[in-house]
Formats: C-alpha cells, structure tokens, sequence
C-alpha cells in the first residue's frame, strides 16, 4: 500500500491585497484624532496629580492659562503679567460667554499666587474653573 | 514588415501603496498627542468688593471647614488630620445630610494659608471631592441600585438633588502677605 501525505490543497498565502485598505483605514483614524499643537507652552510646569477627576466635555470651550515653577503666566502664545490676567480673560469671557479656565500650574507654586490669579479672574467674570490634574494611580 | 506594436502595461505598480500608506500612519502616530483635559472642575464665586460683602451666618452643623496651613497640616473643625483621612472624616457628615432639606446641606469649606503648597491644596480638594463622590455613589447604589454614573439623566438629577457638591472657598484674607 503506498501512502502518500496528505497536502492541503488550499494556498497558504495569506492574502495582503486589502492590506493597503486596512492601513488607510487607520491612518484616516489617526488623521482625524490628531490635534495638532496650536500653542507652544514656554513655562515648565508638573501637573499635581488628583483622583476624583471629570473630563471637561466640551473641549471648545476651554482656554489655557499655565503657570510655571518660576511663576510666569502664560496665556495663549504669549507670557504675562499679573495685571494683565484680568483684561485679557475679560475679553475672552466676552467673546465666548461660557468659557472654562483651565488652570495648568506647577505643583510648588504656592497658593497665595493662584489665589491672584483667580481673584483676577473673578473680577473678569470667568468663574468656571478647572484644575488641571494627572490621574492619580 | 510592420510588427504590431505591443500596448505598453499601462499599470501602476500598487505594491509599495502599502509602505507608503505605512509611512503617513506612522507620522500621524507619532505626531498624535491624544490630549488630557482632566481636572477637578470647580466655579468661582461671583466677585464682589469687599465694602459690599455681606456676611452670612451659617449654621455650624451644616459647616465643615477645612484648613492647609504652610506646612500642609490639615485641620477640620479643630481637629488635626492627615490629608488623606479627609475623604472619610467628611463622608459621613455628607451622608448624615442626605435627607436634610435643600437649605441644610453640607457645605464644605476650604481654606489655605497663602504660602500653602499648590499640590497639597490640590490633594486636599481631591479628598473632598471625593467624598462628595462617594456619598453620591453610595446614595444612587442604595436607591437605585446602580453606581451615580451609569443613573440616566433623570435620576442623576435626584441623587444630585440629595447630594449636592457645595464646595466654598473661603474669601482669602485680604492682603496678607
């Protein structure tokens, strides 16, 4: 009797033609998520880390105003001065009524100088507040 | 003779569309920067210059006060405690006031001192938070059998209504430097 081994007749290949496809697929995912960085941040700053953290649901709606470890403001592109906290978040409040301030400030710096800034940003009508804050593990 | 002209394969060659498809996914990964906007939310008080404050009494059982001095020392009500027992010192208290009229919820009060480290004032909130949180989950678990974030909207509303986050930050001491 012969035997003889047995051979699958299918082909082994696997086939890569829709590999291209799946690529643009997940490059067009990864075109539309990414959010280019609109700002350059000057200061240095490490974020306090935090637990009962909520995610701002509209990102629209926010604007940046990071202090670093030296206690420079930054808002947008630019550094600035205590004095001009309030102007500057005035007229953004004005341009966009429901503003959330998100505040990005070093661990170390100490409370009485957030407390300016959000006296200041008090007198300028933006009361929403956000605590910028990594998730603690 | 005239040969016949043979057509040119007028293909273009798919095989590198891969790499080159590779190549974009690659720099759109690398230029991603999925972008964390967490924090603890809070508002701010209305600003109000100090000739036209008024003070309010407020009935000290609804009242807890939580003070950070320079040193990150914690102290509620008179009471030194570590920052992390703040969440369960509170807790309670919260929840005692689940059933109190809108009126006699609990406000919790947080003070700093001005040299008070950023990152302990952060942690101290985080703590009250917290325990703002977990009354709210206990409260939604025990009427409704579900954590507060999986409620639908309605009944968010109702245990909202039972738990209410009044946080007040205390009107810094004015110029104290």
């Amino acid at each position: 009797m012969k035997f003889e081994k047995r051979r699958a007749t299918t082909k082994q290949e696997i086939p890569t033609t829709s590999m291209p496809d799946i690529v643009f697929m997940l490059l067009m995912f990864f075109m539309t998520v990414t959010t280019m960085r609109e700002v350059d941040v000057l200061v240095s700053f490490k974020l306090p880390e935090a637990k009962a953290i909520e995610k701002i649901e509209n990102k629209r709606l926010i604007s940046y105003l990071w202090v670093g470890k030296d206690k420079r403001i930054q808002i947008n592109d630019s550094i600035v001065k205590m004095n001009d906290v309030e102007p500057i978040m005035y007229a953004k409040r004005q341009a966009l009524p429901e503003i959330i301030v998100s505040l990005r400030v070093d661990q170390s710096v100490d409370m009485g100088f957030v407390t300016d800034i959000q006296q200041s940003l008090r007198k300028a009508y933006c009361l929403r507040l956000n605590y910028s804050a990594m998730i603690k593990v | 003779m005239i040969k016949k002209r043979k057509i040119p394969n007028a293909e273009i060659p798919t095989a590198s569309q891969a790499d080159l498809a590779f190549l974009l996914l690659l720099f759109f990964l690398v230029s991603t920067v999925i972008d964390v906007d967490t924090g603890l939310g809070l508002t701010l008080p209305e600003y109000i210059p100090p000739e036209e404050q008024v003070e309010v009494k407020v009935d000290p059982n609804r009242m807890a006060s939580v003070l950070v001095n320079e040193n990150g020392d914690v102290l509620i009500d008179g009471n030194v405690v570590p920052v992390y027992q703040i969440k369960d010192l509170l807790k309670a208290r919260i929840a005692a006031k689940n059933e109190a009229p809108k009126n006699k919820k609990m406000i919790v009060s947080l003070k700093t001192d001005r040299k008070t480290i950023y990152n302990i004032y952060i942690a101290a909130l985080d703590q009250i938070k917290l325990a703002f949180f977990e009354v709210r989950d206990e409260y939604s678990n025990a009427k409704f059998g579900k954590k507060y974030a999986d409620l639908d909207e309605e009944k968010q509303g109702i245990v909202k209504e039972a738990v209410p986050i009044i946080i007040s930050l205390a009107e810094p001491e004015i110029v104290k430097k």
